[in-house]
């Protein structure tokens, strides 16, 4: 599973950006760096230097034929990111060249890295916990700003320390239940329940904070989804396209034509959003027409927030009420568009459908729309999604592990009051404390690593 | 003479070894300084007690050791602790006749066969190509066998203290083993001291017994071992009372010349059995310790003062017992001391109990740096039976921790360094809830099956009462208490809707067995303890199961077999410390090496990762432990 050989992979997005870079990793990567790169003059290295950064060109292997100008720098172990010999090589970015460059890499004996093969690495030689391996995931998923300062301040241990408090806090009470499971008849104070109960409702109320700080960490780092629907011909996609301030979707009155999701990646306060208009839903016996359908009721259920859209100047129809009946449980603003033209739109029920905020807006001449924007902003949270000083969760593990540690606790709680024996007692609280340590890497299992490294994309 | 096993010290570990390989048929001999001391109670004169000493016990003779049995029939007053907290941590404690003990111990020994009882001072172990070959005897004389196990206790290298004065000696008035230290030196393994310390013993008679109260008496008609009370003894209480602001006052004045103080003991001792002067010390501000006043015995006066620790000077200790109410005239028959001890340091053997420098050496009790006859018993039936195993060229028994204490002990004691004599405690077990004193014949029934130390007839008397106990599961499964019994009246209960299962009587926490019983006396023909299985069971069904993943997890990985040869430089990405690490603790098992607690969450997975892909499937013929966990 992990002999020295040595792997490459390209390691920086796929078609993002004007650089690319391939990394290569392991005992070869020298020798693999020497067949493949030349110098200015076209003739091959005798050496690398140890991390200096040269110019030179790439050639494929196995032709010989040039393919790029390149910068690169090899860095011998255990200096180096995996802590073994280590070549990267900048190529120009597009996705041809890069894919050419890899070929040629893997021509000259190199192997094709596995998902997340350089991270496990640096873990596994011991250059990274954890809880760094997983933050390098966001590091290199990161696609603001915001998120970025997220990873880093991760990577520092900060979050570790939250968990770690919130660990002694429950070893504390934890303790002093042991002790009077070992020793009996030695005099020890007797336990006092409420005491524990108020503590243990302390502890679930941080737990509870972190999870929050979670979610605004997934946000931070995955975005947020706002899905946006109503009836053809309302809108939908001209409020998109406002939003992408391009044309991106096609502005039409012809119902239905906006079949498939117009999904599109905006920024609002740094912040990445994932914005989503859906097909018109509505009952239909066309086939192709019933699968933009479902899409669309697929995103809803996903969506941070929900934009209806309605038209002011036509009367609610039974349509209308049956579409936003099935999301009221879920976040939402109702925007009633179209001022421009004649109210026939009776608003005095709408409150009844769904508990929704209500703006009016008209797209056509941009009114309101700097309102809207700001409630948006205000619904998801974003004004408040800040780096600050508390410990911040962005993993789906942490989140399960904080999760199981809050059941235990709750499960600890209900043994209190059910007046049950401390042996008992004792098991929830373990319980939460095993969950805690998963965390800080503490209880590895093959599953934990397995599922972290599966995640990363090749290369990175 | 040749033997096949021979066993040196006669103490609770050294019983326990010899009468382990004799039973299974080993040429056993036991050597001890003194006949007269075979099996005795240095310290506390009790069996069981708290935290998981009694669970040990009832382990053992689920095994098939003898310590349970023998305390069963010698026992001054026997009791059920720490019910309140849990069926997990319910423990039985029997204050012994230490004398009776002594005597019954080594009737035993001396009437089973396949077992000779020598006296003899050991100073040399004979070893051959890394391997042991026997041991010689200040008298000169040398016996060879094909295994030896070693159970010193404080003999080896023994120094008594009391105040500033140290001299040799294994145990109060009996010599220490001196020469042997250098012996086991000499061939590499390496040594350090340990110490424990002893409460003076006071005459009965100079007892002001108005002034204190007796400990109630509690009536058990089960004790510890699975075999069943056989006779029902007559029971002497133990005595309550504390220290007084004087005597802590009177401490402090003298606290100079206590040895921990003075300097005299160096070497550490065992925090949870504190002398007096280190508690004064520590928690100054606490004026009422608990002194337990305990008979030692029908033919003897003497009485054991438990919490009195101390090996302050004999004059000073007179004065400090004069402060405790009760106390005021006391006459001390024996002052306590401290005794110093040479033990194995950390990682000297395997977990089957076998030294990593010698083969054929195994090594079990104090020696080990554990603390406790129970602790010392245990272990002193695993190596017996590790002994014989590796006379057949059979696979060790290396108990598993999830199945039992004894595994927890064991693995620890092979896994982790301990800095202080190593005490059995609950908290020590991950899945203590499985762990109990009511389940233990269970849990061990096919375990004991396998080894072979009980009989045919003892291993079916104990079937028998697993049966009993599923014939009462069915019982209770299939009666039911009708919605408009009066059941539910009687304890001024609200009538269920339906009809209620036997079975699920346990689950509901305001009523007791004893509800039960009331209404269904035809389960008291079943055995206390069954009983008390079954009905634990039930009611910790719903935390049991909660557990199970975990415990089968770690089961599946304690299940992983390591190679005893294997060369740890082999695994790649290992750290340098790593190698450094499992070189020393040589685990046997990839469970026992993930629990080395300084190896680096990046050398855990490259175990964890190389051992379950690489070996999974694969069995070593030669080394292949086997598991005594439930399949």
């Amino acid at each position: 599973m992990f002999n020295n050989d040595t792997i490459a992979a390209i390691a920086t997005s796929i078609g993002e950006g004007g650089i690319g870079v391939i990394r290569i990793s392991g005992t070869n990567a020298k020798e693999i760096g020497l067949k493949v790169l030349k110098n200015k003059k076209n003739q091959t290295y005798m050496d690398f230097k140890t991390r200096q950064v040269y110019y030179g060109k790439v050639i494929d292997y196995q032709s010989g034929a040039i393919l790029d100008e390149v910068l690169f720098f090899y860095s011998p172990e255990p200096r180096s990111f995996t802590a073994e010999n280590t070549l990267e090589i900048q190529a120009h970015g597009g996705v041809y060249i890069l894919g050419k460059i890899l070929a040629s890499v893997l021509s000259a004996g190199a192997r094709m890295a596995e998902p997340g093969e350089f991270s496990k690495r640096a873990f596994l030689n011991g250059r990274i916990d954890l809880m760094q391996a997983e933050s390098i995931i966001d590091l290199i998923r990161a696609k603001t700003d915001k998120a970025q300062q997220l990873a880093l301040s991760q990577l520092t241990g900060r979050t570790s320390a939250g968990i770690f408090q919130l660990e002694a806090e429950i070893y504390e009470i934890l303790v002093k239940i042991e002790a009077v499971l070992d020793f009996p008849e030695e005099g020890l104070p007797e336990i006092v329940r409420q005491d524990f109960s108020s503590k243990i409702k302390n502890l679930s109320l941080k737990i509870a904070q972190l999870l929050s700080d979670y979610d605004q960490g997934r946000k931070i780092r995955e975005g947020i989804t706002i899905v946006i629907i109503g009836q053809p011909n309302v809108g939908k996609s001209s409020l998109l396209n406002w939003f992408l301030e391009e044309e991106r979707a096609i502005v039409t009155d012809i119902p239905g034509t906006t079949r498939d999701l117009i999904e599109a990646q905006i920024q609002l306060s740094g912040i990445p959003v994932r914005l989503i208009d859906t097909a018109g839903i509505r009952e239909t016996d066309n086939p192709i027409e019933q699968i933009g359908i479902n899409k669309a009721k697929q995103a809803l259920l996903e969506a941070d927030l929900i934009l209806w859209l309605l038209d002011i100047s036509q009367p609610l129809t039974e349509a209308d009420l049956s579409l936003a009946k099935q999301f009221e449980a879920q976040k939402g603003l109702i925007i009633l568009n179209k001022t421009d033209l004649p109210r026939k739109l009776d608003q005095t029920n709408l409150n009844e459908i769904v508990d929704w905020p209500v703006f009016e807006t008209s797209l056509v001449n941009r009114i309101g729309l700097e309102e809207l924007e700001q409630e948006i902003c205000t619904q998801v949270g974003i004004g408040k999604l800040q780096v600050d000083e508390r410990p911040l969760l962005s993993r789906i593990r942490h989140k399960q592990a904080l999760q199981k540690a809050q059941m235990a606790l709750e499960s600890f709680q209900a043994a209190l009051e059910l007046q049950l024996s401390e042996d008992l007692l004792a098991i929830d609280l373990r319980e939460a404390l095993t969950a805690l340590a998963e965390i800080t890497g503490k209880n590895v299992t093959t599953e934990i690593i397995d599922g972290i490294f599966s995640q990363f994309c090749i290369g990175k | 003479m040749k033997y096949e096993v021979i066993v040196v010290g006669a103490g609770h570990a050294g019983c326990e070894a010899a009468l382990a390989a004799a039973r299974l048929g080993a040429k056993t001999l036991i050597i001890t300084i003194s006949p007269d001391t075979i099996g005795a109670m240095s310290c506390n004169p009790a069996i069981g007690g708290p935290a998981a000493k009694s669970h040990l016990v009832r382990e053992l003779d689920a095994l098939g050791g003898e310590m349970a049995r023998v305390i069963d029939q010698t026992y001054l007053n026997i009791r059920r602790l720490n019910e309140t907290r849990g069926p997990a941590v319910t423990a039985l404690r029997a204050q012994a006749d230490k004398k009776l003990y002594q005597a019954e111990m080594t009737l035993r020994l001396e009437r089973e066969p396949n077992l000779t009882v020598k006296q003899g001072l050991v100073t040399e172990l004979m070893v051959e190509d890394n391997r042991v070959t026997g041991v010689a005897l200040k008298s000169g004389r040398i016996y060879q066998a094909a295994t030896v196990i070693l159970a010193t206790g404080t003999f080896l290298g023994g120094q008594i203290v009391i105040g500033n004065i140290k001299y040799s000696g294994g145990r109060q008035g009996e010599p220490a083993a001196l020469e042997l230290s250098e012996s086991l030196s000499k061939h590499g393994i390496k040594l350090r001291r340990f110490q424990t310390a002893t409460p003076p013993r006071i005459h009965q008679r100079s007892v002001d017994f108005s002034k204190i109260s007796a400990q109630p008496l509690q009536d058990l008609k089960w004790g510890f071992s699975w075999d069943g009370l056989k006779n029902e003894l007559p029971q002497t209480p133990c005595w309550l009372t504390q220290t007084t602001p004087e005597t802590i006052a009177l401490i402090r004045e003298k606290i100079n010349f206590s040895p921990i103080k003075s300097g005299a003991v160096v070497s550490q001792g065992p925090h949870f059995c504190p002398s007096i002067d280190r508690k004064v010390i520590n928690f100054p501000e606490k004026t009422d310790h608990l002194i337990f006043l305990e008979p030692e015995g029908i033919y003897t006066e003497e009485m054991y003062l438990l919490g009195l620790t101390t090996a302050m000077p004999e004059v000073i200790q007179e004065e400090i017992l004069r402060t405790i109410p009760g106390l005021d005239k006391v006459e001390i028959i024996r002052p306590g001391y401290a005794v110093e001890y040479d033990c194995l340091a950390a990682w000297q053997f395997f977990s089957s109990l076998e030294s990593k420098q010698i083969a054929n050496l195994f090594t079990a009790g104090q020696l080990n740096g554990t603390s406790g006859y129970e602790e010392a018993a245990v272990q002193g039936l695993i190596a017996g039976v590790n002994a014989v195993r590796k006379l057949r060229q059979q696979a060790p028994f290396i108990p598993d921790r999830t199945n039992s204490y004894i595994g927890v002990l064991i693995d620890d004691l092979a896994t982790k360094e301990v800095h202080e004599p190593y005490r059995m405690m609950t908290s020590l077990a991950e899945f203590r809830l499985f762990l109990r004193l009511d389940n233990s014949l269970a849990r061990l029934i096919s375990s004991a099956e396998n080894l072979g130390i009980l009989n045919q007839v003892q291993l079916a008397q104990r079937k028998k009462l697993l049966s009993e106990a599923e014939e009462l599961a069915d019982y209770l499964k299939q009666t039911k208490i009708k919605p408009q019994s009066n059941f539910w009246q009687k304890r001024n209960m609200i009538n269920p809707e339906r009809g209620v299962r036997l079975n699920e009587i346990p689950l509901r926490p305001e009523l007791s067995e004893r509800d039960l019983a009331d209404d269904f006396p035809e389960i008291l023909n079943y055995s206390a303890p069954m009983r008390e299985y079954l009905w634990n069971e039930t009611k910790l069904a719903g935390y049991l199961s909660r557990q199970q993943t975990e415990l089968a997890e770690m089961q599946r990985l304690n299940e992983i077999m390591i190679p005893v040869d294997f060369d740890f430089i082999k695994l790649p990405k290992i750290s340098e410390m790593g190698i450094k690490l499992l070189r020393k603790v040589r685990p046997l098992t990839l469970g026992q090496a993930l629990r080395i607690p300084e190896l680096t969450a990046a050398d855990q997975t490259v175990l964890l990762l190389f051992f379950s892909d690489h070996y999974k499937n694969s069995t070593f013929a030669l080394d292949k432990v086997s598991s005594d966990s439930k399949k």
